[in-house]
C-alpha cells in the first residue's frame, strides 16, 4: 500500500450553526432542519438519513423543500412574512385535513394571532384573532381545525377559529422551585384531538390542560430550566420534550391497568445527547429527533417500534454535513474551503484570499477532459461526453442517492457511492459495469463496511496505481485495492496494515481489498496531493463546542 | 425449690428486629416484627413490648397479616411450618406444616385459601415461589402439603418479590432481570438490563421491587441508587421503564404508600425519600435517622410508615415525615471494643453502639434505654473512611464518673487519642463531659480502670498503655473565680523496664493496683505509688489480670497468651497455683468470691467456674457456643436465686453474659424457654380507651358529661336495666375471641335469659329511686335556676335547710347564693 506524507489540517474554521426548526414529513419520511443562520437542510430517513438539500441562499428555498410541505410552509414564511413583520419571534404552521387551500396562523409580538390562507402561489392574509396583551410564542392547532391554543407569557389562550375569540385563558403557574420567578414564558403548546392541551414553559414543567373547562389537569416538574420544545407523535399516544439543558424527555400514554381503558401520561425515559438547549424536536413514528444551540442533529430511534435490530436501530448524532466542503489543487497545493455564505482559499503553510459565494453541485469531471458525470436529487447518474455536448449514457437508477462519485484518470471508470453505503465501478466507454463491480455485487459488502454512520464524501485515485480507489467518511479512510481478494464476513474488516515483519505468506492470507485507517476524525476531507503526499482536513469537536455559548451549568454530584 | 435441670445456654433478648419487613396491623396500633425465633408485637403509641409470639423451632422468615381477618397473623419459619396467630391475645390459633424450609411469606386478599411462600427444594441456593394452599380444618395441627409452583430461580430475599395490582401479577427481580408473572394468563414476562459488561451499566443489579397498589407499576431498586418505574409490562415490547436517582448507593428497599401516590425508597445514606407522584423533582426526605435503612413498611391504614435500620431499630414515621416512636433493639451493627460493662446505676448493659455512642439496654425489658454520644461528631457513612473508634470504657465510683477512650490510626506514626470524663448528673439524669485529656499516652491505651474501693476518698483512674507507662488520674478542684469545678489532672506515671503496659486493676479494697507489664506483673502500693514486687512466670504476655474478692482478696490472677492461667499469693509473694487453659475470658463476680473463664479450643468455648483458693473448678460446662466468646460480664441478680445444688450456687447472685464474635449475647440458665419468657410477655396491654386526641378533649368530655345526665334522667324514668357490662354472660360473650365460642344459638338462650330481671332485685330498688324523684321535682319547682352543682347539694341538704329556702323571697336567695359562691378559704389560712 506504501506510505504517505500526511498534512494533517485543522485550520478549517467550520462552525455549523445551532439548530432553530426541525420537521418530519411522514409521506416522505423526510426530515426539513433550518439553521439560526436561516438556511435549511433536508435529510431522507430511508436512505440511510442522507442530507439530500445542502445550505443554500433563501431563492434556492422554495424549490429545496418540494417534498417536505409542512417545512416549505415554514422556509415560505421565513422568506416572506419574516420581512412583513420585522421582530416576529414564532414562526408556527400547520397543515388542514383538506389538501388546498393550506391555512397559516402567525402569532406575532405584539399579541395578535393572524390566520393566513396559502394558496400555491401567494400567501393571503384573512383575518386577525382577539388581540392578546402580550407576545404569542406558541401556537397549536386542534388536528380538527376548528381550535387554536396560543402560548404566551404567563397564560394560554385557546380561540375558537370561526369567531376569532379567544374561549379560555389559562394562567401559567409562576412558581419555580418554590420561588416566584419573574414571569413564565409558555415555549411550547400542543392541542390533542381529545382536547388536551400540553404546554412547556420556563419553569421547567409540563402542563397538561382541559380545553373544554380550560383546567390544569396534571402538572409535571422535569427540569430546573427552561423546556423549550414540545413534538407529539401523529397517533397522540407518546411525545417528546427538550430542555435548556440539554436532555429530551420522552411521554408516554400508558394504561393505568392492563384490564382497563383508562389511560395516563407518564414520563418514562430521559435522553441527554446534548450539551446546549435543545431548541426544537421531532416525533417521528420510530425515533425521536432533537437539535439545539449544540449544531448535533440527534436521531434517536424508539426501540419498541423497530422491528428489527438492525442499522436503523442506532442512535444517530449527524454534525457535519454529508458533502464534501474541501476542494483541493494538486499542483498548486491549495485548499478551497466552503462556508455558509463565503469560500476560503488556503495555501498549505499561509493564507491566501477569502471571497466569493459559489454555488456546489454533484458533478465529475474525467482527468482528460472528455466526461461529465452529472448526478441530480433522483438519484440517476448522468454521463455527458464534453466534446459532442451531449448526454453519452445513463447508469442504471438505484434507489439510493449518490453521496460521491469520480472518474478514473486512466481507464475513464467512473466510482459512485451511494448513502447506502454502496459502491460502484461503471465503464463510460464500455456503458456497463466493471467486472470487478460486479464480482463486489455479487459477494456483497461486509456487514461493518454496510452498518457505517457516516457517507463517502469524497472519492480520488493514486495517479500511479490504478488498481487503487482511495475513499473516505467522516470516520474512516479507506484504499480498495481491486486486485486483492474482497473480505467476506469472517474475515476482520478494520485489521491495521499487516506488520512488515510478519511473512509474505501471513500478509498475503490476511490481506484483502479493504485497507482502513481511523487514525483521523473526524475526517472532512482527505486527498492526493501527489504521489507519497496526503493532505487531511480534520475539525476536532472540542474546537466546535468551544466556539458555542456556554451551556446550562449542572451541579455534579460528587464533585 | 426451683426444680433444678442441667444449665443452658440460651438467647437472652437482643435479637434482631431488622430480619424482615414490620407489619403494622389493621388499626395501625400495633406493629410485628419478627425476631430470631419469635414474633414480637410492640404498640406504636408506646413502644412497648405487648406480646411475643414464641411457638416456632427455627428462625421466623416472614409474617402477614391474614387478609381475609385483619386481627390475626400468619408467620413462616424456617421449621417448616406457617402459623395463625391472634395476635391480640398471644394465642397460637393453627399451624399449617408445609415440610420444608420457608424462606418469605406472602399474602394476597385475592388468593383466598393459599398463600404464598419462599422455598428452596432441590440445590441449596436455587430458590421457588411457591403457593401454599391452606386446607380449611377445625383441628389445631394442620398439613398443608398442597404446594402449587409459580416461579422459579428467584432471590432468596422476600424485597425481592412483590404482588401486584390486587394479585394479578407477581413480580421478582433477580441480578439484571425482572420477570413478571400474570396469575390469569400464566405467562411470564423477563425484562432485562444490561449487565456488567458495559461499564456505565456495571452496578445495574436489581436490589429490590415494590408494586403500585392500584395502577400497572412496579417500582425497582438498583445497586447504583437508581430507581426503575416500569409499564406498560404486559407487552413485551411496548413496555417502558423511567428513572428516579437520588442515591448515589444501593437502593435497599421501596414502598408505596397505600393510595400509590407516593412512593418510598431508602439506602445507606440514612434518609427516607419520599417520591411524590413518582416525579424527580417533587420529593421529600426525612435524614439523619442514624444508620442505613433496611426495611421500610406501610400501614394498611396509612397513616404511619417504618423503617428498619441495620442498627436494629424500627422508627414509626409519621405520614407527614416525622418520626414518632422509636423501638430500638441492641445495635450489633460493629465490632465491640469496649467489652460488656454493667452501668451500676440501671444494671443496664454497656457497650459499643451506634458509631460513637455507647449503649446501654436493658436486660430485663430487651430494649435500648438510652445512647450516650461520645465522640460527639457527625459520622460519615463512606466505604473506607478510617473512623474514630470508642476503643475503651470503665464505670467508677458506683456510676458517678465514667471514663472512655477513643482514638483514631489512619497511619502507623499518626496515632489520635482522646480521653473524656463523663461525670453522671442527678439533674439531668445523665453523663455530662467533664475533662477531656488530648493525647494521655503517646500509644494506644490497653486498659483503664477506677479504684472501686468503698472507702476511697478521691476517685483514682489507672490507664495503661503500649507506649510503656502506666498513668494515675486523680480529680483535683478545678474552680476559679467564676465557678466551683472539678477536673482530672495526671498524679502520678509509673513505667517498669519500658515494657509495654498491658494490664491494670486495683484490689477490691482499693490498696494495691497491678499492672502487667507483658509477662511480668507488677504490684504497686495505692497511696505511695511504690512498686512492692513483681511477678514473673515467663508464660508469654499476660492477656487478663483480676484481683479475687471477698474471702480470696488475697489472690491474683493472671492468664497469658500462652495457655497458662497463674494464681498468685499476695502474703506470700509465691505461685498458688497454675492451670493450663487457653483463657478468652475472664472475670470476676463482683458479689462472690466466683471467677467464670472461657476457654478456647478448635472445637468451641468452655466455661471453668472456679474460686482462687482451690485450683479445682466449681463449675465446668463444655461447648457453651461453637464461635469465639469476645466478651463476659457478671449481672448482679435483683432477687438472688437459691440453688442447692453445688454446681449452680455459683448462679445465685450474678447471672453471667457473653458475647460471641457473630454478636449473639447468651447467657446461663436453667429454667424451660416458655418459663424464662413468661415475665416479659406479662407486659400491659395496649389502652383500650380511646386515644387522647384533640377531639377527644372536646368530644369525649361532652361524652362524659352526656352519660351523667343520661344516668340522671335514667334514674329518674325510673327505668332500671341493669348495665350491660355488669351481666356477667354478656362480658363473657363480648370478651372472648370469636372463634373460640360456640355457636349462635347456643349462646342465644343464655344472652335472653341474662337480660330478663328478676322480680326480687327490681322491687327492692324501685323504692329508693321513688323518693328521690319526689325529692328533686321539688327542688326544681322551687328553683329554675338550678345548676348541676347545686342540685347536688340540694339533694344532700336534710329536710330543715329545705324549709329555710322556702321562707325566703327571690332577691334574697340570690344574695345567700352569692354568699355561697364566695371563697373563704382563706379564712382557714389566718
Amino acid at each position: 500500500m506504501g506510505e504517505f506524507k500526511v498534512h494533517r489540517v485543522r485550520f478549517f474554521n467550520y462552525v455549523p450553526s445551532g439548530i432553530r426548526c426541525v420537521a418530519y414529513n411522514n409521506q416522505s419520511n423526510r426530515l426539513a432542519v433550518s439553521r439560526t443562520d436561516g438556511t435549511v437542510e433536508v435529510y431522507n430517513l430511508s436512505a440511510n438519513y442522507f442530507q439530500e438539500k445542502f445550505p443554500g441562499h433563501e431563492s434556492r428555498l422554495q424549490e429545496a423543500s418540494v417534498l417536505a410541505r409542512r417545512q416549505r410552509l415554514l422556509a415560505g414564511l421565513n422568506g416572506e412574512i419574516m420581512r412583513m413583520f420585522t421582530g416576529i419571534n414564532i414562526k408556527y404552521d400547520c397543515e388542514m385535513s383538506w389538501e388546498d387551500p393550506l391555512w397559516s396562523m402567525v402569532g406575532c409580538e405584539d399579541g395578535s394571532v393572524k390566520l393566513f390562507q396559502i394558496t400555491p402561489d401567494k400567501i393571503h392574509f384573512e383575518r386577525n384573532f382577539d388581540r392578546q396583551k402580550s407576545r404569542i410564542l406558541s401556537l397549536s392547532w386542534h388536528p380538527s381545525g376548528t381550535h387554536i391554543a396560543a402560548g404566551s407569557i404567563d397564560y394560554i389562550s385557546v380561540f375558537d377559529v370561526k369567531s376569532g375569540s379567544a374561549i379560555h385563558k389559562m394562567i401559567v403557574d409562576r412558581q419555580h422551585m418554590g420561588v416566584s420567578k419573574r414571569k413564565c414564558i409558555v415555549w411550547g403548546v400542543a392541542f390533542l384531538s381529545d382536547g388536551t392541551v400540553i404546554s412547556v414553559d420556563s419553569a421547567g414543567k409540563v402542563q397538561f390542560w382541559d380545553s373544554a373547562t380550560g383546567t390544569l389537569v396534571k402538572s409535571h416538574l422535569i427540569a430546573n430550566a427552561d423546556v423549550q420544545s414540545i413534538a407529539v407523535a401523529e397517533q397522540e399516544d407518546s411525545f417528546v420534550v427538550g430542555t435548556a439543558e440539554g436532555t429530551v424527555f420522552h411521554f408516554q400514554l400508558v394504561p393505568v391497568t392492563s384490564n382497563s381503558s383508562e389511560k395516563q401520561w407518564v414520563r418514562t425515559k430521559p435522553f441527554q445527547h446534548h450539551t446546549h438547549d435543545v431548541r426544537t424536536v421531532a416525533h417521528s413514528p420510530t425515533a425521536l429527533i432533537s437539535g439545539g444551540t449544540d449544531t448535533h442533529l440527534v436521531i434517536r430511534p424508539l426501540m419498541e417500534k423497530v422491528e428489527v435490530k438492525n442499522y436503523d436501530a442506532a442512535l444517530r448524532k449527524i454534525t457535519f454535513p454529508h458533502r464534501r466542503l474541501i476542494s483541493c489543487s494538486k499542483k498548486r497545493q491549495l485548499l478551497l474551503f466552503q462556508f455558509a455564505h463565503h469560500l476560503e482559499l488556503w495555501r498549505l503553510g499561509s493564507t491566501v484570499a477569502t471571497g466569493t459565494v459559489e454555488a456546489m453541485c454533484l458533478l465529475a469531471v474525467s482527468s482528460d477532459g472528455n466526461w461529465l458525470a452529472a448526478s441530480g436529487t433522483s438519484a440517476g447518474v448522468h454521463v455527458y461526453n464534453v466534446k459532442q455536448l451531449k448526454l453519452h449514457c445513463t447508469v442504471p437508477a438505484y434507489n439510493f442517492p449518490v453521496t460521491a462519485m469520480a472518474i478514473a484518470p486512466n481507464t475513464n471508470n467512473l466510482v459512485i457511492a451511494h448513502s447506502d453505503q454502496q459502491v460502484f465501478e461503471y465503464s463510460i466507454p464500455d456503458k456497463q459495469y466493471t467486472d470487478w463491480s460486479r464480482t463486489v455485487q455479487k459477494q456483497g459488502f461486509h456487514h461493518l463496511w454496510l452498518q457505517r454512520d457516516t457517507p463517502i464524501t469524497h472519492i480520488s485515485f493514486h495517479p500511479k496505481r490504478p488498481m487503487h480507489i482511495l475513499l473516505h467518511d467522516a470516520y474512516m479512510f479507506c484504499i480498495i485495492d481491486k486486485s486483492l481478494p474482497l473480505p467476506n464476513d469472517k474475515t476482520l474488516l478494520y485489521n491495521p496494515f499487516p506488520p512488515t515483519n510478519e511473512s509474505d505468506v501471513v500478509r498475503r492470507r490476511t490481506a484483502h481489498a479493504f485497507k482502513i485507517s481511523k487514525i483521523y476524525k473526524p475526517l472532512l476531507f482527505m486527498d492526493l496531493l501527489d504521489e507519497r503526499t496526503l493532505v487531511a482536513v480534520e475539525r476536532p469537536l472540542d474546537d466546535i463546542i468551544a466556539q458555542l455559548p456556554p451551556p446550562i451549568k449542572k451541579k455534579k454530584f460528587g464533585t | 425449690m426451683v426444680d433444678e435441670e442441667n444449665i443452658r445456654v440460651v438467647r437472652c433478648g437482643g435479637s434482631e428486629l431488622n430480619f424482615r419487613r414490620a407489619v403494622f396491623s389493621a388499626d395501625s396500633k400495633y406493629i410485628f416484627c419478627v425476631s430470631g425465633d419469635f414474633v414480637k408485637v410492640y404498640s406504636t403509641v408506646t413502644e412497648e413490648c405487648v406480646h411475643i409470639l414464641h411457638g416456632h423451632r427455627n428462625l421466623v422468615t416472614g409474617i402477614q397479616l391474614n387478609p381475609n381477618n385483619h386481627l390475626q397473623l400468619y408467620s413462616s419459619s424456617l421449621d417448616g411450618t406457617i402459623k395463625l396467630w391472634d395476635y391480640i391475645d398471644g394465642i397460637l390459633i393453627k399451624t399449617f406444616t408445609v415440610g420444608c424450609k420457608l424462606h418469605a411469606l406472602f399474602t394476597v386478599a385475592q388468593a383466598e385459601d393459599s398463600v404464598f411462600a419462599i422455598v428452596n427444594k432441590e440445590k441449596p441456593d436455587i430458590f421457588q415461589l411457591v403457593s401454599v394452599k391452606l386446607p380449611k380444618s377445625s383441628s389445631q395441627e394442620v398439613e398443608a402439603k398442597e404446594l402449587s409452583f409459580v416461579l422459579d430461580y428467584i432471590n432468596q430475599s422476600p424485597k425481592c418479590i412483590a404482588f401486584g395490582n390486587e394479585g394479578v401479577y407477581v413480580a421478582a427481580v433477580r441480578e439484571f432481570y425482572l420477570s413478571v408473572y400474570f396469575f390469569k394468563k400464566k405467562t411470564t414476562s423477563r425484562f432485562t438490563l444490561s449487565s456488567s459488561r458495559n461499564k456505565k451499566h456495571a452496578k445495574n443489579n436489581f436490589t429490590c421491587v415494590a408494586c403500585h397498589p392500584t395502577e400497572d407499576c412496579i417500582a425497582s431498586g438498583h445497586m447504583d441508587g437508581k430507581i426503575r418505574l416500569w409499564r406498560n409490562f404486559y407487552d413485551d415490547k411496548k413496555y417502558t421503564y423511567t428513572c428516579l436517582h437520588w442515591h448515589h448507593d444501593m437502593v435497599m428497599d421501596l414502598a408505596f404508600s397505600v393510595t400509590g401516590t407516593s412512593l418510598l425508597s431508602g439506602g445507606r445514606e440514612s434518609v427516607l425519600v419520599e417520591w411524590r407522584d413518582a416525579t424527580e423533582k417533587n420529593k421529600e426526605f426525612l435524614p439523619r435517622l442514624g444508620a442505613t435503612i433496611e426495611h421500610i413498611s406501610v400501614s394498611p391504614a396509612g397513616d404511619l410508615f417504618c423503617t428498619s435500620h441495620s442498627d436494629n431499630k424500627i422508627i414509626i414515621i409519621h405520614r407527614n415525615l416525622e418520626a414518632s416512636a422509636v423501638i430500638q433493639g441492641l445495635v450489633k451493627d460493629r465490632s465491640i471494643f469496649t467489652g460488656l460493662m454493667i452501668d451500676p446505676r440501671t444494671k443496664a448493659l454497656v457497650l459499643n453502639g451506634k458509631p460513637g455512642h455507647l449503649q446501654f439496654y436493658s436486660l430485663q425489658s430487651d430494649k435500648q434505654l438510652y445512647n450516650l454520644d461520645i465522640i460527639q461528631q457527625e459520622y460519615i457513612n463512606d466505604y473506607g473512611l478510617i473512623q474514630i473508634e470508642l476503643t475503651k470504657a470503665a464505670f467508677g465510683c458506683f456510676g458517678n464518673w465514667l471514663a472512655t477512650v477513643e482514638q483514631r490510626q489512619e497511619k502507623e506514626t499518626e496515632l489520635e487519642l482522646q480521653m473524656k470524663l463523663w461525670m453522671y448528673n442527678k439533674k439531668t439524669q445523665g453523663f455530662i463531659l467533664n475533662t477531656k485529656i488530648n493525647m494521655p499516652h503517646e500509644d494506644c491505651i490497653t486498659a483503664l480502670c477506677f479504684c472501686n474501693a468503698e472507702k476511697s476518698e478521691q476517685p483514682t483512674l489507672v490507664t495503661a498503655s503500649k507506649d510503656g507507662y502506666f498513668k494515675v488520674w486523680i480529680l483535683t478542684d478545678d474552680s476559679d473565680i467564676y465557678k466551683k469545678a472539678v477536673g482530672w489532672t495526671c498524679d502520678f506515671v509509673g513505667s517498669y523496664h519500658k515494657y509495654q503496659a498491658t494490664n491494670c486493676c486495683f484490689s477490691e479494697d482499693g490498696s494495691l493496683l497491678a499492672v502487667s507489664f507483658e509477662e511480668i506483673v507488677t504490684i504497686w502500693d495505692s497511696i505511695t505509688w511504690e512498686l512492692k514486687c513483681t511477678f514473673c512466670q515467663r508464660a508469654g504476655k499476660i492477656r487478663h489480670l483480676c484481683f479475687g474478692r471477698l474471702t480470696c482478696s488475697k489472690y491474683l490472677l493472671g492468664a497469658t497468651e500462652n495457655g497458662i492461667l497463674c494464681c498468685w499469693n499476695l502474703l506470700s509473694c509465691a505461685l498458688e497455683w497454675n492451670a493450663k487453659l487457653n483463657v478468652r475470658v475472664m472475670e470476676p463476680d463482683p458479689n462472690s468470691e466466683n471467677i467464670a473463664a472461657i476457654s478456647q479450643s478448635s472445637v468451641g468455648s468452655d466455661l471453668f467456674v472456679f474460686k482462687p483458693s482451690e485450683p479445682r473448678p466449681l463449675y465446668i460446662q463444655k461447648g457453651i457456643s461453637r464461635e469465639e466468646v469476645q466478651w463476659g460480664v457478671f449481672v448482679p441478680r435483683d432477687v438472688p436465686e437459691s440453688f442447692t445444688s453445688e454446681a449452680y450456687q455459683w448462679l445465685n447472685r450474678s447471672q453471667f453474659y457473653f458475647l460471641t464474635k457473630s454478636q449473639s449475647l447468651l447467657t446461663f440458665s436453667t429454667k424451660s424457654p416458655e418459663e424464662k419468657l413468661t415475665p416479659t410477655s406479662k407486659q400491659l396491654l395496649a389502652e383500650e380507651s380511646l386515644p387522647t386526641t384533640p377531639f377527644y378533649f372536646i368530644l369525649g368530655k361532652h361524652r362524659q358529661l352526656q352519660d351523667e345526665k343520661l344516668n340522671e334522667t335514667l334514674e329518674n324514668e325510673l327505668v332500671q336495666l341493669p348495665l350491660t357490662e355488669n351481666i356477667p354472660a354478656v362480658s363473657e360473650l363480648l370478651h372472648t375471641p370469636a372463634h373460640v365460642l360456640p355457636s349462635a344459638a347456643f349462646l342465644c338462650s343464655i344472652f335472653v335469659n341474662s337480660l330478663l330481671l328478676s322480680k326480687e332485685t327490681k322491687s327492692a330498688k324501685e323504692i329508693p329511686e321513688d323518693v328521690d324523684m319526689e325529692e328533686e321535682k321539688e327542688s326544681e319547682d322551687s328553683d329554675e335556676e338550678n345548676d348541676f352543682i347545686e342540685k347536688v347539694q340540694d339533694t344532700n341538704n336534710t329536710g330543715l335547710g329545705e324549709d329555710i329556702i322556702h321562707q325566703l323571697s327571690k332577691s334574697e336567695e340570690k344574695e345567700l347564693r352569692k354568699f355561697r359562691k364566695i371563697d373563704y378559704s382563706w379564712i382557714a389560712a389566718l
